[in-house]
């Protein structure tokens, strides 16, 4: 059975339109990722529209080719130039560039380019493995215990905006309100339409993300005359010789620090919304604390650009591990993906797995195939890119905007949906001058009518609101939800000293091993007992230090 | 007015807003046969959205009024004098064209419509040369003559003709 799924699911992703759609991603994503200011979530969005006419396992294939391809296309630049495409690079260029400057580009971008490609391989490896399980676990979830999974996936989100986060709260709370516009979810009664017939059937996704991501990115862009008209990069478009096994003798020598932040990576891909921006920042700090010489990191060492390359890339297996098995978006990426699987009427959920064995294999299987792609591509046609760059900010955007109104008005042939993108893009744009995160406001519109649906399941069979706090699983999501809500205030207190900062994590640990111990079985409460061991260690260990 | 800050009036303007949204849901018809009504989940997201948006404000008052503000008031520059204006031309000039676009949609079409969208956006935000004329005409035709046969003849979505081309 296993197997007829995935002969059947690898049958789908190896036709030759399917991989050549797949390729054209991985090219759309490394020419995004090596444009500054161009993001992998924009490239993402604006393949969605392309999506519609596909099947969903060529729809989502393309999508994680442009996925993967963008997390390894911001390399060249930062190598080449020290400006990072991608914020998932940023690390990338604290060796990265020193390197290229003494004198080997070539090598720092073979370095990277591999680090990426096992980076991915590890995560897709781990993706095989571990979402099963995971969707298995969440085969135990009730209702109940999904809003609380919500609201942790949404307070995450809003706590990731630092000292804004009152800013990030009400950003998520207004998604959840937009997705509440038009038809209610459950019963189909019209709500919240002020009377106007457009909006009786809601906003509709796609052009919601689109303008609210894209369309203000590229207003952002351009806002700056001189920088609009000037070219992305005048720097570093010389043609470099990529040296392949100088860099895989590197990355040999240095595997503890490639496994290492291949699993740092892969696991900020599983938490909800962490992403690539937070991973490679990251795995370079781990990697520089458990290097013999961590004074060399910065002035052109291996180990930084693998640390770095090879944690953005295993995010994405991991942020794929969270919406295959929970359903859940692990970031904007992936949520958008989500939004492609319910164009679909594919719902991601546990059983998404049992449910859709070959379309779940194919995204296994896609992923996998992608990094090998991702690696060919980059390695034949790393000239093209740097010559990409050479291109102006407003002719691109222009351009783009452009493709935004077509590429919406395709999902229902409506004109109504540009006049939506339109409006999301002055919304977005405000936000962004603001200061407010959009990456809140997105997944609250994509897990609005999720939680709804949830919550509506959770009062028809008990309406008893003490099961929230009662139920193993929800009072675990709750718990890490405040704590996620209090992050930004320990970080605040950390850097000024303050003695409750110590407490914090230890608090976390002692405090998640109680719904850990109300779980049944013997495996959970003995993780219960190690968090709880955690926590007298981690205290001992600061008194000591105090001391 | 005058005393408060950008976010202090972003939070007064967004709780007007909620407000508004709060009083709609007692507009929401109710249903018998419906365990949970369909006012119950807006009404769940809108209450900490204002609990949310007063700690914002709270929040930006204790801040007192933006430094930047004062100091270019001082200076005698004003919001009338149009420097933001200014500063962001180039977004207004994309936000000004696109709503052309969408208004006209029906009378040019994608093609045309998309066509004219883009040269124009080009042209106001890299220059009028004869040269940057010549090139955005280019660029304006190629990419979205290339953009509207993909989705036309491709991925086989009707896009709108306008009246130019129905008519020729």
């Amino acid at each position: 059975m296993w197997i007829e799924n995935v002969l059947g699911a690898a049958d789908a992703v190896f036709q030759l339109k399917n991989m050549l759609l797949m390729t054209i991603g991985v090219l759309a994503g490394l020419i995004a990722g090596a444009i500054p200011g161009f993001t992998i979530t924009m490239a993402v969005v604006l393949t969605l529209p392309f999506t519609f006419a596909l099947s969903p396992i060529e729809g989502l294939s393309t999508m994680i080719g442009v996925f993967v391809g963008g997390l390894s296309g911001g390399l060249m630049s930062g190598v080449l130039t020290g400006i990072p495409g991608t914020p998932s690079s940023v690390a990338t260029t604290f060796d990265g560039f020193p390197m290229a400057r003494n004198g080997r580009p070539g090598l720092a971008l073979g370095i990277g380019v591999w680090s990426s490609f096992a980076g991915g391989v590890i995560s897709a490896i781990m993706l095989m493995s571990l979402a099963p399980q995971l969707a298995k676990i969440g085969l135990e979830f009730g209702p109940n215990d999904y809003v609380s999974l919500v609201l942790f996936a949404l307070t995450i989100t809003a706590s990731l905006a630092g000292e804004q986060l009152l800013k990030g709260m009400i950003a998520g709370l207004m998604g959840l309100l937009l997705a509440t516009i038009g038809e209610d979810s459950v019963n189909g009664i019209e709500r919240l339409s002020f009377g106007m017939e457009f909006l009786e059937s809601g906003f509709a996704f796609l052009p919601v993300l689109v303008g609210l991501f894209a369309f203000s990115q590229l207003m952002s862009d351009v806002a700056n005359r001189d920088e609009a008209r000037g070219r992305l990069m005048d720097a570093g478009a010389k043609s470099v010789r990529v040296e392949h096994l100088a860099a895989i003798r590197e990355i040999i020598r240095n595997w503890a620090h490639l496994v290492r932040s291949s699993l740092i990576g892969a696991f900020t891909g599983i938490l909800p919304a962490a992403g690539g921006s937070i991973s490679n920042i990251l795995a370079y700090d781990q990697a520089k604390k458990a290097d013999k010489n961590p004074e060399k990191f910065g002035t052109g060492v291996p180990a930084g650009i693998i640390a770095s390359e090879s944690a953005n890339n295993a995010t994405a297996g991991g942020a794929l591990i969270t919406m295959m098995a929970l359903g859940i978006p692990g970031d904007i990426v992936t949520a958008v993906m989500l939004g492609a699987l319910l164009i679909h009427d594919v719902v991601p959920s546990p059983s998404f797995i049992g449910d859709q064995p070959k379309l779940a294999y194919g995204i296994f299987i896609a992923f996998f195939f992608a990094n090998f792609l991702m690696l060919a591509v980059q390695s034949v046609a790393l000239r093209g890119f740097l010559l990409v760059t050479k291109a102006r900010m407003y002719a691109l955007a222009s351009v783009i905007l452009c493709f935004c109104a077509i590429g919406v008005f395709a999902l229902h042939n409506s004109t109504f949906d540009i006049w939506t993108l339109f409006i999301f893009g002055i919304l977005g744009y405000g936000m962004r001058l603001l200061g407010f995160p959009l990456a809140p406001m997105i997944l609250g519109v994509v897990l609005g009518p999720i939680a709804e649906v949830w919550l509506n399941r959770a009062v028809s069979s008990d309406s008893d609101p003490t099961l929230y706090f009662t139920r193993p699983w929800s009072l675990f999501f709750i718990l890490i939800a405040c704590f996620s809500i209090a992050f930004p205030w320990y970080q605040k207190a950390k850097k000024a000293g303050k003695g409750w900062a110590d407490y914090f994590i230890p608090g976390l640990c002692a405090v998640l091993s109680i719904p850990l111990f109300m779980m049944e079985g013997t495996v959970r409460p003995i993780v219960a007992g190690a968090l709880i061991l955690v926590a007298i260690w981690i205290i001992v260990k600061q008194r000591k230090a105090a001391g | 007015m005058a005393g408060l800050n950008r976010d202090a009036l972003t939070a007064i303007v967004l709780l007007i807003v909620e407000a508004v949204f709060l009083q709609q849901t007692f507009q929401i018809r109710e249903m018998s046969f419906a365990t949970m009504g369909a006012d119950v989940w807006p009404r769940a997201i809108l209450i900490p959205l204002i609990l949310c948006t007063l700690g914002y404000l709270a929040q930006s008052l204790r801040r007192g009024p933006d430094v930047v503000a004062s100091e270019n008031a001082e200076a005698g520059e004003t919001v009338a004098d149009g420097n933001w204006l200014y500063r962001y031309r180039n977004v207004f000039f994309c936000y000004g064209l696109f709503l052309a676009f969408l208004l006209t949609l029906d009378f040019f079409g994608m093609l045309i419509g998309g066509i004219l969208f883009v040269f124009l956006a080009l042209t106001a935000m890299g220059g009028a040369s004869p040269r940057a004329l010549a090139l955005h005409a280019l660029i304006a035709v190629v990419a979205v003559g290339a953009m509207w046969s993909i989705f036309t003849f491709a991925l086989r979505v009707i896009l709108p003709e306008g009246v130019i081309l129905s008519t020729w």
